[in-house]
């Protein structure tokens, strides 16, 4: 029988100790931490004494992808073969990553601000407005980095605790993934819109990045708290399958089932600047059309026998859904691969254009539509354009600008990011699909968990709530009006008040684990929704970022 | 009477008394869960917003125009296009409040008994039900001396304390943070503030634009709506005189365009002239809007049409002589040395002579600037004079000769806009402010306060037993940051426990 603990003596005789272990303990917790903020630091003091020949924006932020890669990598093998040596790989691999990433952002910082003087004196203005116009939150380029920043620093603070550090195998692909689009937007400069030139830019701008990689790593828990609660894979892999296939059937304007083809975006360079003009007009790479359609029906056949298989218990179909399964993975990468491959080997663009727009005019239908749409006219001239003039519009432009136009892997940045995140998640549905029971049990514990998920819940609520009130007060200086329920506002909103009904479910039914998991899930894919879909898919006040 | 009879004629039990329907409707409407149905329902409504385009955004015209007459009617009727001004999304925000504040009030009694009515004390059975629990022992002292031991330790751990005594049992109760369980009620009142402030703008406010151009004077401004695709227009008189006395666009690159990418800040100085209230001068610029007596002017936009604020002309007199440089300010004048008097009346970006012989412009852009201006010599009559650039003038013998003495040349000038429009709110009773920084930033506050201090309670119960030993339970939990908590409750313990003690003894969680 356990001997019951006895009361130390010298408390009696007012001896209580004061030293506190806990102090000492905790701040060496934070050296990843402090690590990245003194790096990243050091590096922007680097970069202003040495100025422009020092590491550029863009090479730090490819640094970063590749730790954040490399760390992701160690952490996961870690899951499968434990050592000690790939725990601390993984760990301070993702401090690495996230000390180039800051470095990354406040270097583009110093660069911007260099780039907008240099042509201030040259055009005789002695005027030197204040650094903070400069800060990187101006575009979607800019929130990206931030965002992928906000995610990896919020892994570092949040997986201190040793069975936590698991964390940074799920979050730190999610921000590379991030820092994947940001490659695909490029990090080109842009003329800051006057609007934004505000103190509430860094406020607002700053506090969405934070709120959303806290999303981020509240999603990534809640990812692990569904494998841990024994959630099937083959369910996991039915929903990562559904997101594939939608990808698919969404890029290129849907043309990938309906015309067995995908068209990437051309440019068109622009004199003024090293940033090209996107074109209304689309290409067809050749063989990417069928290769992402077979792997759409292969996705669509993980669904169907994964289904079978949760609904009917019926084995052979879950053997042949995991055998379409690594099918869709190989089918998703030669996709891609052929993508890119033809974006960067295709020379003969405007002849290719020509015959393609010739043997298909409803193309220079929509290209003319395009076009129009962006122009300003009025309701009556815009309701007389015809079908023809469309055409003519188009073909005028194609005649005329036709030579320069050009492909590039920057055209579509929202597509092939989503193509990639859809087979990131075919991978790592793959990959939780091999020796499942093992790795759940060298997952953290239920309960540490779901705490955590809460705990990041309510970090992103309150960071959430701050991003639309910062919002609104900005809104109410510069536009004229706090509240106008523009697309990205309404955004922010649905994803606020998403994260507001999980934190009551857990109020009103004691909703804790599964139930909980779901929503974070619902709440962060509507909080990407709210920073890609938005200025994508959406018009509005908010379009340029 | 048989055992089976006794049953079968045993006194009818009564049945569960029914809760009265009306009471049954408030626990419903108070509920939580409904609130959380209602939240959904506005994801929905929102998320619709946002797929279907909304009357006041930029384009919507051309997406009325590509939609089918069905679409059209299906979607008008249901208020689609405007739905976040419809009558079932206000109402759906108004039920959201009203369950706010019945769900607040059902629970509000029981988180305020808590500050009110702390639990000192309590069963055996009962602090070893909680979270975190651990029993021990004492040895030696008695149980208020070992009371006031566990009373320091709680206390050097940042509780306060309270020291009771029931029975033959010591209990002492340690608590951090207890206004935290009111800390959700303010996260609601401020929200609800919010919606206050937002309701009442909303009924009481409006929306206007006023184009100004430097010298212009008016006390009318214009209020839009939308109804589908149209803006309508209507008039509306303000209390006092608005007028625009400078314009100035801040460019990046002086010599460049006025357009949007080349451009830092735009400027507007008005003259508000009020019967009440005496004339003032005030600026405007972007993100800096004017507030005066509930309305709101922002720098909206600026009339892309090529304009000069000041101008810069060389004067080669017509007899021989040095050229003299004068500045004129838009809408100024000025007096050369020999009493000639300058006025700067109008600007022309890309001259041409329209078919009345008045001056007007081919474009917008800077292609042929050229200022036109009134002279009046010292004894002579007021004259119209055109000042052109020198690459054309000097190209050009009507366009350059002589006039009233001198030889006119526009050697310089300020680029500006010819007008810039302000976008006005009417807010008579400050509501936005109230909403939207006492609402906004006491729900954040709110929030912080929420979720980053929690309610803390230990407690430690001892009591003597028959052999002369104490037996101490100690128990805690808190409502939030449990893990933050459990630090603080395995350093109490092992405080308690002491050096000597470390590798024995339980400490229980569930």
């Amino acid at each position: 029988m356990e001997e019951v603990s006895k009361l130390n003596p010298d408390l009696l005789a007012n001896a209580i100790p004061t030293v506190d272990d806990r102090k000492t303990k905790s701040w060496t917790s934070y050296l990843p931490v402090i690590f990245v903020f003194v790096g990243a630091f050091s590096m922007l003091a680097l970069r202003l004494e040495i100025g422009k020949s020092f590491i550029s924006d863009g090479a730090f932020m490819m640094l970063a992808l590749a730790s954040y890669i490399l760390a992701a990598l160690f952490q996961l093998t870690n899951l499968y073969a434990p050592s000690e040596m790939s725990t601390k790989i993984g760990y301070w691999g993702a401090a690495i990553g996230v000390f180039f990433n800051l470095s990354s952002w406040l270097v583009r910082w110093v660069a911007g601000y260099e780039r907008e003087i240099a042509q201030m004196r040259a055009a005789g203005n002695p005027a030197t407005p204040w650094i903070f116009r400069y800060i990187p939150f101006a575009n979607l380029y800019d929130l990206s980095l931030a965002f992928a920043f906000g995610a990896g620093i919020a892994t570092l603070l949040l997986a201190r605790r040793r069975n936590l550090q698991i964390l940074t195998a799920f979050t730190l692909p999610l921000a590379a993934l991030i820092l994947t689009l940001a490659r695909f937007i490029g990090n080109d400069f842009i003329d800051l819109p006057p609007v934004l030139d505000s103190y509430w830019r860094p406020i607002h701008v700053g506090d969405a990045s934070l709120s959303y990689g806290v999303a981020l790593v509240c999603f990534a828990v809640a990812v692990i708290y569904l494998l841990k609660d024994g959630v099937k894979v083959e369910a996991m892999a039915i929903w990562s399958s559904i997101f594939g296939f939608a990808v698919i059937a969404t890029v290129s304007k849907f043309s990938v089932f309906s015309a067995l083809t995908y068209r990437a975006g051309l440019f068109i360079s622009n004199p003024a600047s090293t940033r090209p003009f996107p074109t209304a007009f689309r290409l067809d790479i050749p063989f990417v059309g069928p290769a992402l359609a077979v792997t759409g029906l292969l996705l669509l056949g993980v669904v169907a026998a994964f289904l079978v298989y949760i609904y009917k218990d019926n084995e052979s179909a879950k053997r042949a859904g995991h055998v379409l399964l690594k099918a869709a993975l190989v089918a998703q990468l030669m996709s891609i691969i052929l993508l890119v491959y033809g974006i960067k080997t295709t020379t003969d663009v405007y002849p290719r254009l020509q015959a393609e727009m010739a043997a298909k005019p409803a193309l220079l239908m929509a290209a003319g539509q395009a076009m129009a749409e962006k122009q300003e006219m009025s309701v009556e001239d815009r309701r007389a354009l015809t079908p023809n003039e469309y055409e003519q519009t188009a073909r005028n432009y194609m005649q005329a600008s036709g030579p320069q136009m050009f492909l590039s892997l920057n055209a579509n940045p929202v597509e092939l990011s989503a193509l990639i995140t859809a087979l990131v998640g075919t991978l790592f549905v793959i990959g939780f699909g091999f020796r499942t029971e093992r790795l759940r049990e060298r997952l953290p514990s239920l309960d540490s968990l779901d705490n955590l998920m809460y705990k990041t819940a309510c970090l992103a609520f309150a960071g959430l709530a701050m991003l639309l009130i910062t919002g609104a007060i900005w809104a109410n200086e510069s536009w004229g009006r706090p509240w106008g329920f523009d697309s990205k506002e309404t955004g922010a909103l649905i994803a606020w008040l998403t994260y507001a009904a999980f934190l009551h479910t857990r109020i009103s039914r004691g909703w804790k684990g599964r139930s909980s998991a779901y929503f974070a899930v619902i709440g962060f894919l509507l909080v990407i929704f709210t920073y890609l879909g938005v200025s994508y898919l959406l018009p509005g006040l908010h379009s340029y970022a | 009477m048989s055992a089976a009879e006794e049953v079968i004629n045993s006194e009818r039990v009564s049945a569960v008394p029914r809760v009265p329907v009306l009471n049954r409707f408030l626990d419903y409407i108070s509920s939580v869960r409904l609130g959380v149905v209602v939240l959904c329902i506005l994801v929905v409504l929102s998320m619709i917003g946002m797929l279907i385009m909304q009357q006041d955004v930029e384009g919507f015209d051309a997406y009325h125009v590509s939609l089918t007459p069905a679409e059209k009617l299906v979607f008008g009727h249901l208020g689609l296009f405007d739905i976040y001004h419809s009558w079932y999304y206000l109402a759906m925000l108004l039920f959201l409040s009203l369950n706010i504040v019945l769900a607040s009030i059902d629970r509000f009694p029981s988180a305020w008994s808590y500050i009110v009515k702390p639990k000192l004390d309590a069963t055996r059975g009962w602090l070893l039900n909680r979270r975190r629990h651990f029993e021990m022992k004492a040895d030696a002292g008695d149980a208020a001396s070992v009371a006031n031991a566990i009373e320091g330790v709680f206390k050097k751990q940042g509780f306060s304390t309270k020291i009771t005594e029931k029975g033959n049992a010591f209990f002492i109760f340690g608590q951090t943070g207890r206004w935290n369980r009111v800390g959700a009620y303010i996260v609601h009142v401020a929200l609800l503030t919010l919606f206050l402030g937002y309701f009442v703008a909303l009924q009481t406010g409006f929306n206007a634009v006023l184009r100004l151009a430097p010298g212009q004077k008016t006390n009318h401004i214009e209020m839009q709506t939308f109804d589908l695709d149209k803006k309508l227009n209507f008039d509306v008189t303000i209390p006092f005189t608005i007028e625009c006395t400078d314009i100035q666009q801040k460019l990046i690159n002086p010599e460049g365009d006025i357009d949007i990418s080349n451009t830092m800040d735009w400027r507007t100085e008005v003259k508000i002239a009020d019967p009440g209230y005496g004339t003032n001068t005030y600026e405007i610029s972007l993100n800096k809007p004017l507030n005066y007596r509930g309305y709101r002017f922002f720098q909206s936009q600026a009339i892309a049409m090529g304009s000069a604020r000041n101008i810069t002309l060389a004067l080669t007199p017509e007899n021989g002589g040095n050229a003299i440089n004068v500045q004129v300010p838009r809408g100024g004048q000025t007096k050369l040395a020999d009493g000639t008097i300058v006025a700067f009346d109008d600007f022309q970006p890309d001259f041409a002579l329209g078919q009345d012989g008045q001056a007007s412009s081919r474009s917008s852009d800077y292609n042929n600037p050229a200022a036109v201006l009134s002279v009046t010599p010292p004894n002579g009559q007021k004259t119209r004079v055109i000042a052109f650039s020198p690459a054309f003038a000097d190209k050009a013998p009507v366009a350059g000769a002589p006039k009233a003495g001198y030889k006119w040349r526009l050697v310089d000038f300020e680029k500006s806009p010819l007008a810039h429009v302000l976008s006005i709110k009417y807010d008579p009773y400050n509501a936005s402010f109230v909403a939207w920084y006492i609402g906004g930033f006491g729900l954040v506050a709110a929030l912080g306060f929420v979720f980053f201090v929690s309610h803390r309670r230990v407690w430690a119960r001892i009591e003597q037993t028959e052999g002369g030993t104490q037996d101490i339970v100690i128990a805690g939990e808190a409502n939030r940051n449990h893990a933050s908590f459990d630090d603080r409750f395995d350093r109490i313990v092992s405080t308690l426990r002491g050096p000597e003690d470390q590798s024995n003894g339980r400490s229980i969680e569930t």
